[in-house]
């Protein structure tokens, strides 16, 4: 026999309401770094936001098998993996969604545990426990303080002195290679007639204590529509001298990378590939798992002897050495002469056209120093010249610094430095082509220069006796070594002010933790001067206290200053009930007389 | 007369013959999943980010670092501000549920309480605060003092603190066994001094006539002696002697190996004859001494029984019918 199943007796599970709250700021945590994840991979930011925002709702909602306190906790360290995973995305700056998560995460925690007081039993006659929400807020606010505090006071610390500073990197493979931009890749010549790849891609990431162009190569010769380097065939082997650390020789008559201020930088790649080894000038000292090969110039690149190139991930550090220059410090180097070295090779007439050589020679004619004719020369660009990546490219077989000077007067960087070098030469002026990275963009949270291929850059370096070479960039306006401002990240910075941000957070803290209570005790005050009989109970009840005898709740004006006369062996104070109950509930109120009496009494207690 | 009763199947001994309940928690703390999750991001963001130099990363490990040990302090920190006070019933029976009068002084946003032995049920509360907190009596004897247990996880729940304290009471609390079913022990006491002092007038009591008086007003007039009255010319009345005292003297050895059923069984007589009207006689050990005194009522009983522990118990009175209990 068989019949219409019997409905089930099995009571549906559902979400205890006090944990219905628990999705919102879950959902706010996984949705943050949902949206990093996304970017992360190529997809718009509020693809991830929601997808994360959602499945951390049906995770703690929908769930009801699993206790949602695990279900909430799992989701947590979930999007605590995964910000892991992303916090080191050297995408754009996404440190708000950081924080977010953050904050997100905490409160979620705060809010699963309250929810989870709520379900036990409340105690009979107890204190009930406060409001959710203010309560929320209050220890969040402290908990938000103290892990402020923590992460300024041991994140810096950590890193700097945990952190690696050597690092392998993946092994780059042949497409790696291929796939590389031309910035990356160490070459004999620059072409200046081929437009070059700049594209959003991360190539690497620096820390460093302020922004520095990030030299990679020089060039000397200049052949009309390229430029080479005449030291690229015999370079010198450098070997490890102390563990990873390979000494550079400072390079012949470059006075600030013998006598220079020190500068370290810690390079992280993010590309797949690069055999040229970038740093400011003038390195010094490299901590690297590679063998290095240095020119006579100072460019340093990958060894071949070292077996592989740098990797994705690879991870180098760069101690450079430089003077910091003022412009009086270098129109006073003209007091010395040029070696005959660095004339001989790099000041002699280039391989140009004549009105070129010409115009060289009118622009810094007025100029009575060296470094006012490099001036000269950048005012002149800077007035006669636009830059653009869409430039017409020089036709096969045209000087390209002439065709850029005369004709076209649309360039980027690689033309414009390219004339800035040959005109201050036209001069005598020692000059040379420097090729590299500009500083990149200082990432707030982490304080790192995210550097990108759009970054890659060519710019003109300068001698001047005494001091070494200069970098000039005639093209945008980047600081130049020794002017920048010091940097680093949000944490760095809050450590530098520390005290002025703990006392702001102090006051903050007691806003947030006393506000609600002092503006209780206001509103109590201003209603006691509002009414006598508010104020002449508050005083009953003061004085109470101080014998005492506390007021309970459910005890009349009257009844409590019985209790009290009692107590205190004060008959008088069974007047001033009665005075308080007639003020407090007759219809006709009470006497100016009967108010004085009783605040008499009240002001003996 | 002795008495050996069933041994219970569910004794385990003095002391916690009839304990039930869950087993209260006895540690400091218990860590939870979420101080598990933290931990591990903490340990792997520092590691990670030291490792590859990336303060993003070093900063989410010192982030969920911080919350697990915040997570543990609080808690910590919270609970020892915290003190109890209790006031409990003076008497009780095994089984009984009271209510424990607790005041919880200090500052806390949340704080769960329960009492232990047996641990009961988690109540939650804010401090300072003030409540009746249910308790079951599961122990026969007197006791100056009770267990309060706390625990608290604010605000992160990633360390779930315990603390236990021991609450001295006022005034002790005095549980007395609870009585088994037993019959009534009812058998004359030759003992004038549990006698009535006075003749009874009534009919009923004794049945000996002691004396002949004269009326006064307000005896009963069935109490009246016709012919005595016939032949003195005067209304007399009969006063009888009173009747003998009918009970029992319990006599409760506690030195077996089952002492609680031993004490149910003595509470169950004794209670059983003071209900029947009759004189109960307890002789037990206290604290090593023997103890024999006339049970005043069920009360007192119980609290001689609670008093009571292994030991030689005291004798029955001279000629008295006794009933003695092993444990």
């Amino acid at each position: 026999m068989s019949g219409p199943a019997p409905p089930s007796t099995r009571p549906k599970r559902q979400v205890a309401p006090a944990y219905r709250i628990v999705a919102i700021p879950a959902a706010f945590a996984l949705g943050s770094v949902g949206a990093i994840a996304a970017e992360h991979a190529g997809l718009p930011w509020v693809v991830g936001a929601i997808a994360g925002a959602v499945a951390a709702v049906l995770g703690v909602l929908a769930l009801p098998s699993i206790p949602t306190r695990r279900a909430t906790v799992v989701i947590l360290g979930l999007g605590g993996l995964a910000a892991l995973r992303h916090s080191s995305f050297a995408g754009a700056d996404r440190s708000w969604l950081l924080l977010l998560w953050a904050v997100a995460t905490m409160l979620t925690l705060v809010l699963v545990d309250r929810a989870d007081a709520e379900t036990v039993p409340a105690l009979a006659g107890g204190t009930p426990l406060r409001n959710r929400l203010p309560e929320t807020a209050r220890v969040g606010a402290v908990i938000a303080v103290v892990v402020a505090v923590a992460a300024v006071a041991l994140v810096p610390t950590v890193t700097e002195r945990l952190g690696r500073h050597v690092w392998p990197g993946q092994q780059p493979g042949e497409s790696d290679q291929l796939n590389a931009p031309s910035s990356l890749q160490s070459t004999t010549e620059l072409s200046l007639t081929s437009r070059p790849r700049l594209s959003n891609a991360v190539v690497f990431t620096v820390d460093a204590a302020h922004a520095d162009f990030w030299r990679g190569e020089t060039f000397d010769k200049y052949y009309g529509s390229s430029w080479s380097n005449s030291d690229a065939e015999n370079p010198r082997l450098l070997l490890h001298g102390d563990g990873t650390d390979v000494q550079v020789p400072p390079a012949p008559y470059d006075i600030g990378a013998q006598t220079g201020v020190e500068f370290r930088q810690t390079f992280h790649l993010e590309a797949g590939f690069s055999d040229v080894l970038f740093a400011a000038p003038s390195p010094r000292v490299v901590e690297t798992d590679k063998l290095l090969n240095e020119r006579s110039d100072g460019t340093l690149r990958v060894a071949p002897q070292s077996g592989s190139d740098f990797g994705k991930g690879a991870v180098y550090t760069v101690t450079s050495r430089s003077n910091p220059v003022t412009e009086d410090t270098l129109r006073a180097a003209d007091r010395a002469a040029v070696p005959a070295a660095i004339a001989d090779f790099y000041a002699r007439r280039p391989g140009t056209t004549d009105r070129v050589i010409a115009l060289g020679r009118s622009i810094t004619a007025r100029s009575p120093t060296t470094f006012d004719k490099v001036q000269a020369i950048e005012a002149w660009l800077g007035a006669n010249t636009q830059y653009s990546l869409n430039a017409p490219l020089s036709p096969p077989g045209v000087d390209v610094v002439d065709d850029f000077l005369f004709n076209s007067h649309l360039g980027w960087c690689e033309q414009i430095a390219s004339s800035l070098v040959v005109l201050a030469r036209s001069s005598g002026i020692p000059a040379r082509l420097v090729t590299g990275f500009a500083p990149g963009a200082r990432d707030a949270l982490t304080g790192r220069f995210v550097v990108r291929e759009r970054d890659a850059h060519a710019w003109a370096e300068v001698y001047f006796p005494g001091i070494g070479w200069q970098g000039f960039d005639p093209t945008a306006s980047v600081p130049l070594a020794g002017d920048a401002k010091p940097g680093g990240s949000w944490l760095t910075d809050a450590r530098r002010n520390a005290v002025p941000l703990a006392i702001a957070g102090a006051l903050g803290m007691l806003i947030v933790v006393a506000g609600p209570q002092v503006l209780a005790a206001l509103r109590r005050r201003r209603a006691r001067r509002a009414s006598w009989s508010a104020s002449a109970l508050h005083r009953l009840e003061r004085a109470g206290r101080k014998a005492g005898r506390v007021r309970v709740p459910a005890e009349t004006p009257r009844e409590y200053a019985v209790a009290l006369a009692q107590r205190i062996g004060d008959d008088r104070l069974v007047g001033v009930g009665d005075t308080l109950d007639a003020a407090l509930y007759s219809a006709n109120g009470v006497s100016e007389t009967d108010r004085t009496n009783a605040d008499a009494v009240l002001t003996s207690l | 007369m002795s008495v050996k009763p069933t041994p219970d199947p569910g004794g385990r001994g003095p002391g916690t013959a009839l304990r039930g309940g869950a087993p209260g928690h006895q540690g400091p703390g218990d860590l939870t999943l979420t101080s598990i999750v933290l931990f591990t991001l903490g340990a792997y963001g520092v590691a990670a980010g030291a490792a590859t130099g990336q303060e993003a990363v070093v900063a989410v490990g010192v982030f969920a670092f911080t919350l697990f040990g915040l997570g543990i302090v609080w808690p910590v920190w919270s609970l020892a501000r915290l003190d109890v006070t209790a006031v409990a019933p003076t008497d009780a029976t095994v089984g009984d549920s009271i209510e424990l009068r607790i005041k919880v002084t200090g500052r806390a946003a949340r704080v769960d309480i329960r009492a232990l032995d047996p641990a009961g049920t988690w109540w939650s509360t804010a401090a300072p605060s003030e409540g009746r907190l249910p308790h079951t009596a599961t122990r026969r004897g007197v006791f100056r003092s009770v267990r309060i247990q706390l625990r608290s996880s604010a605000p992160l729940g990633v360390f779930v603190r315990t603390r236990t304290i021991r609450v001295a009471l006022p005034a002790p609390i005095v549980v007395a066994p609870r009585p088994s079913v037993a019959p009534a022990v009812l058998q004359p006491i030759p003992d004038e001094r549990v006698s009535s002092g006075s003749p009874l007038l009534v009919r009923g009591g004794g049945d000996t006539v002691r004396a002949v008086r004269p009326y006064s007003p307000g005896d009963p007039a069935r109490l009246v002696h016709w012919p005595s009255s016939a032949r003195r010319g005067e209304i007399v009345v009969r006063e009888h002697e009173p009747p003998p005292a009918l009970g029992i003297a319990l006599v409760v050895d506690l030195r077996g190996t089952i002492p609680e059923v031993a004490a149910s069984l003595a509470a169950g007589i004794g209670t059983a004859t003071l209900a029947a009207g009759g004189v109960v006689w307890c002789g037990t050990c206290e604290n090593g001494e023997p103890v024999g005194e006339l049970v005043v009522d069920a009360r007192d009983l119980g609290r001689r029984l609670a008093r009571a522990t292994p030991g030689a118990p005291a004798e029955a009175p001279h000629q008295w019918p006794a009933e003695v209990v092993h444990g």
